[in-house]
């Protein structure tokens, strides 16, 4: 006799499997349903910034938060860009596209960007050999144009290159200036990509 | 006809498209993210890599579970603007009339500008220009972009010169837990990132800023309730070792309040991991200014006084 | 003899059926019998190791000196271990079982290869020990609800896709064409788990996604988690058990079929807190998609009032209708809370206080836990064959239970809303905010004894069933066997 198959139980006889019926879903629930849809799609286009990564809460778009950025600390934009078009955007272009063959851009370039050690030390004694520029390969020498800037104008020329075109980087100070070519010293040679790149 | 396919299809796409949403999309865009700069007047790299005990301290932290009680995210409700003399200009004479018709305008539009302690809108010659000695200082506050611009083309039209310092504004930065909201960049080379959901004890996000001294985390650790009165944390003596003084005390040794210290000839030492974990809690900062996240950091105003001093950082901040 | 080996029996006679002949519901329960005792008796049992550690981690805030001085004791320890011997142990270990259940019942087919669900569940066993282990010495992740290491997971989530896989197959061999709306639940929980327990192992502890991104795929984890999986199992027993223990036919599929699609869609994207430390866009869809959640609860709420015929005090009849009534209510609470603290504005009152884990705890256990009870409270026994040993402890469980949440859930909500409000005030000391949370939690430690006794009686009821039963076969296996000898050594 085999114990497994024990018949039912001291239990009240089991209910057979549900079944489901057709009854609608009540209108109301759909209206309900799409209501709550439009608030979703109005939030999110007033809460979202529309998945920019750099948007984050209380605000709410892009064009909000470049409204909020602390000023530059002084420097004056204009007087930068008075500079730069006399001396610099000869070669490197007044847009900061830079010219093939003769300058590399500005806009995007991580040269341009990136630590303030680096900028300055560029137009005090010149760049020479090869170096690459946002992704591409350049292999000329520039010459030492910042060399008889004073420091104000070197400082304002530089932060203009840094936050215009779609760059956004820090200001130059005119004292960052004024270290940077105590550090630098006496040196005429021009830099090279390497040695620019050892330094901090 | 069978709907097994057709369900499966169902909660495939539902799933694949949160997969999509939550996981694929934030790896593609901040699960690459880089080092970013600074923005404002100093340029700086953001953020650098934990020192090598910082490290070890954060894996402490995550061993121990420090995070189902304390958080690492500091929110941020709203932006203010400060309006802010860096230079008094030639004649102060114009500057404090410029002032005293921003506080006119401030009494007469309560919401949208305040002027700032200890200025305050007073109207005392004396002591604005005691103030004015004492720049960069913010003066006035303004909720909105258009009276701030306005603010600062009144001065601006004196021989003073005057700017706009951006100030974040929440509860978690009142009660002093930080300067500016947490973003994805202040957890770029923690891994894991243990941004925490309870706070049973306070925020640590900038707990370096407040306790920059290790001693008062070890301390604190070894016996939390003689530091903070009445602390649900529990104490970690097991971060500690009790052990035979040895010729002379250890300089590492706790200093450890009477009804607590060892016995004669013994001493309290932090272990190693105890160690990592103060240098991980003392590296805890995120205040530096960046582009998701704009904040002014305002050079402290010369003192002229002591008390000026303390009343001029209070009202830096 | 044994269980695996006996051949399905089909019960309908016709010679001239072309479709396959379903499979008797005892015949069923047979298949099923082994590998559902072992799944729920472990489930039982790490039920009680999660309310150990949950009582231990709760006195510590009454007494924080309380086994401080070991480093496997310590609270950020010892409560992800109670958190995930409940979630591993007992969530997903007693929900698969009812899972495979219900989906064998309702296919009209037996459970497919049976003798590797129970493989599954020693493996399953052996990985959440390994993991909870693990966590004691301080190998914890640090991701909250993943935080078993990495070896641990390995073994969990071998077993998962034993058990999965040959849920799958059952449902692919059901010989009950007709679906019924529990099974499209259970059949997309039975993949759901895997997908997003390897996903978010892999990219967290595997490949090591970089910054807050871990943060941003560790809450999608844990919302598709509680509230998606947890809610598909959860909501399927209801929809099976309300119908069939009241003897009507469930209101409307249709409807059913709004809570299915709008609990997988709106609850998957809901994860991530409104204040988070990520790009605005994140937590705007999910706060979006937490309060279109409501729609799913207002329509699993609708049918199974229309059900009832607005009759709820059916509800009380059968004791497993007691606890699944309790836990659709808690459903309901916990859906409607989650929808009205989403809000930035609300969210910035409701974070980081003690409401989180009392809304939680609310839908784990108030909701999923208390069903799954109602749902082994009415299985077992069929599997068996008899009743339970102590019919009155059942009665009693509920009732613990019930105030073991109650008491839990309402002290620790209102000081988390009172605690939110004070914070949101500067001048407020933080320490005299927290000193304030003190008696609630005291309360709430009372609510986690009464549930450990709960606890206590479920085991014992079942312990005494199970052990009844197999002592019983064994002592007639044994008369067997000496009869056979006697009459043997009788002829000779």
């Amino acid at each position: 006799m085999s114990p497994e198959l024990r018949p039912s139980l001291p239990l009240t006889a089991e209910a057979p499997e549900p079944r489901a019926g057709i009854a609608a879903v009540p209108v109301w629930l759909i209206i309900l349903l799409s209501l709550f849809l439009y608030w979703g799609m109005v939030y999110f286009d007033q809460h979202s910034g529309w998945f920019s990564p750099e948007v984050y809460a209380p605000y709410r778009s892009t064009a909000e938060l470049a409204l909020y950025q602390p000023p530059t600390g002084g420097i004056d934009l204009s007087r930068g860009k008075a500079v730069y078009e006399n001396i610099c955007g000869l070669c490197h272009g007044n847009d900061g596209a830079g010219k093939p063959g003769q300058a590399p851009a500005f806009a995007n370039s991580e040269w341009a960007l990136g630590t303030p050690n680096r900028m300055i030390r560029i137009p005090i004694v010149g760049l020479a050999g090869p170096v690459q520029v946002a992704g591409q390969q350049w292999n000329l020498a520039m010459p030492a144009m910042g060399a008889a800037l004073p420091d104000d104008d070197l400082a304002a020329v530089l932060t203009y290159i840094r936050q215009s075109w779609g760059n956004k980087a820090s200001a130059v100070t005119p004292e960052q200036v004024k270290a940077v070519r105590a550090e630098v010293g006496n040196r005429t040679q021009p830099w090279t990509a390497e040695q620019l790149n050892a330094i901090q | 006809m069978n709907y097994g396919p057709l369900v499966f299809l169902a909660a495939f796409f539902a799933l694949a498209s949160s997969w999509c949403g939550f996981v694929l999309t934030p790896q593609l865009q901040i699960g690459r993210l880089q080092q970013t700069n600074t923005v404002g007047s100093a340029a700086a790299t953001y953020p650098v890599a934990r020192p090598g005990l910082a490290r070890q301290g954060l894996e402490v932290y995550r061993a121990n579970g420090c995070a189902y009680c304390h958080s690492q995210q500091v929110g941020q409700t709203g932006t203010l603007l400060d309006i802010a003399l860096t230079d008094a200009g030639t004649n102060e004479t114009t500057t404090i009339a410029a002032l005293l018709k921003l506080a006119d305008a401030s009494a007469n539009h309560p919401g949208v500008l305040t002027a700032l302690p200890p200025w305050g809108g007073s109207r005392s010659n004396a002591s604005t220009t005691a103030l004015l000695g004492e720049l960069p200082r913010a003066f006035l506050r303004s909720s909105t972009r258009e009276a701030a611009n306005a603010a600062v083309k009144t001065l601006n039209s004196t021989s003073a010169k005057a700017q706009l310092w951006i100030v974040p504004v929440g509860p978690d930065l009142a009660r002093g837990w930080g300067r500016r909201r947490t973003v994805a960049e202040d957890f770029l080379f923690d891994s894991p990132v243990m941004p925490g959901s309870q706070r049973v004890g306070p925020d640590l996000t900038n707990v370096g800023m407040r306790q920059p001294d290790a001693n008062w985390h070890l301390l604190h650790l070894y016996a939390p309730q003689a530091q903070v009165k009445g602390s649900t944390m529990p104490p970690y003596r097991f971060l500690f070792e009790k052990r035979r003084i040895r010729f002379q005390p250890s300089p590492e040794a706790l200093m450890l309040p009477p009804e607590l210290a060892p016995p004669a000839g013994y001493e309290i030492v932090p272990k190693p991991a105890a160690k990592a974990l103060a240098a991980y809690l003392v590296n805890l900062r995120a205040d530096a200014p960046l582009y998701t996240a704009p904040l002014t950091v305002p050079a402290a105003p010369a003192a002229s006084t002591p008390t000026n001093a303390a009343t001029a950082t209070a009202s830096a901040k | 003899m044994s269980v695996i080996s006996s051949p399905s029996q089909p019960s309908a006679a016709g010679p001239a059926d072309t479709a396959p002949a379903l499979v008797a519901p005892a015949a069923i329960d047979l298949s099923c019998r082994l590998p559902l005792v072992v799944l729920f008796l472990s489930a039982a049992v790490w039920l009680l190791v999660a309310s150990a550690f949950g009582l231990v981690a709760s006195i510590k805030f009454h007494a924080p000196g309380f086994l401080a001085d070991s480093a496997w004791l310590t609270y950020g320890r010892v409560r992800p271990a109670g958190v995930n011997s409940m979630l591993y142990g007992f969530c997903l270990q007693a929900g698969l079982g009812v899972a495979l259940w219900m989906l064998a019942r309702l296919g009209r087919t037996t459970l497919a290869a049976p003798w590797l669900v129970i493989v599954g569940a020693l493996c399953w066993n052996l990985g959440v020990a390994a993991g909870v282990l693990g966590i004691l010495r301080g190998g914890s992740t640090g991701f909250e609800n993943l935080e078993m290491p990495g070896y641990a997971v390995s073994l969990v989530f071998l077993a998962c896709l034993m058990m999965v896989f040959w849920g799958v197959l059952t449902f692919h061999q059901r010989r009950e064409r007709q679906l019924y709306v529990s099974q499209w639940f259970l059949f997309a929980a039975l993949f759901w788990f895997p997908w997003i327990y390897s996903t978010a192992n892999l990219l967290l502890q595997g490949f090591h996604v970089r910054g807050v991104a871990q943060a941003v795929i560790a809450w999608w984890y844990s919302d598709n988690l509680l509230v998606v999986w947890l809610g598909l199992v959860g909501l399927a027993t209801v929809l099976y058990f309300v119908p069939k223990l009241t003897s009507r036919d469930l209101h409307s599929r249709y409807l059913a079929l709004l809570a299915f699609w709008m609990l997988i869609l709106f609850g998957s994207w809901s994860g991530i807190p409104a204040n988070a430390p990520v790009p605005a866009w994140m937590p705007a869809l999910s706060v979006v998609a937490t309060v279109l959640g409501v729609i799913p609860v207002i329509a699993v709420a609708l049918n199974v009032h229309w059900t009832l015929e607005g009759k709820c005090s059916k509800l009380l009849g059968h004791p497993s209708l007691r606890f699944i009534g309790f836990g659709l209510v808690a459903f309901i609470v916990a859906g409607l809370a989650s929808a009205a603290t989403a809000l930035p504005a609300v969210n910035q009152i409701t974070q980081f206080t003690w409401f989180i884990p009392a809304r939680g705890l609310l839908n784990s256990y108030g909701f999923f836990a208390m069903v799954i009870f109602g749902a082994i409270y009415y299985i077992v026994p069929q599997l068996i064959g008899q009743e339970f040993p102590f019919p009155k402890l059942v009665r009693a469980h509920f009732w613990t239970a019930a105030a073991g949440v109650l008491l839990f859930v309402v002290p620790l909500a209102i000081r988390g809303i009172a605690q939110g409000l004070r914070l949101q005030h500067a001048d407020v000391a933080f320490a005299d905010i927290a000193k304030g949370t003190l008696p609630f939690l005291r309360a709430s430690t009372t609510g986690d004894l009464l549930m450990a006794l709960g606890h206590l009686m479920f085991l014992a009821n079942l312990c005494g069933l199970v052990f009844q039963f197999y002592r019983a076969r064994a002592v007639s296996a044994w008369a067997e066997a000496t009869a056979e000898l006697k009459t043997a050594e009788a002829r000779s």
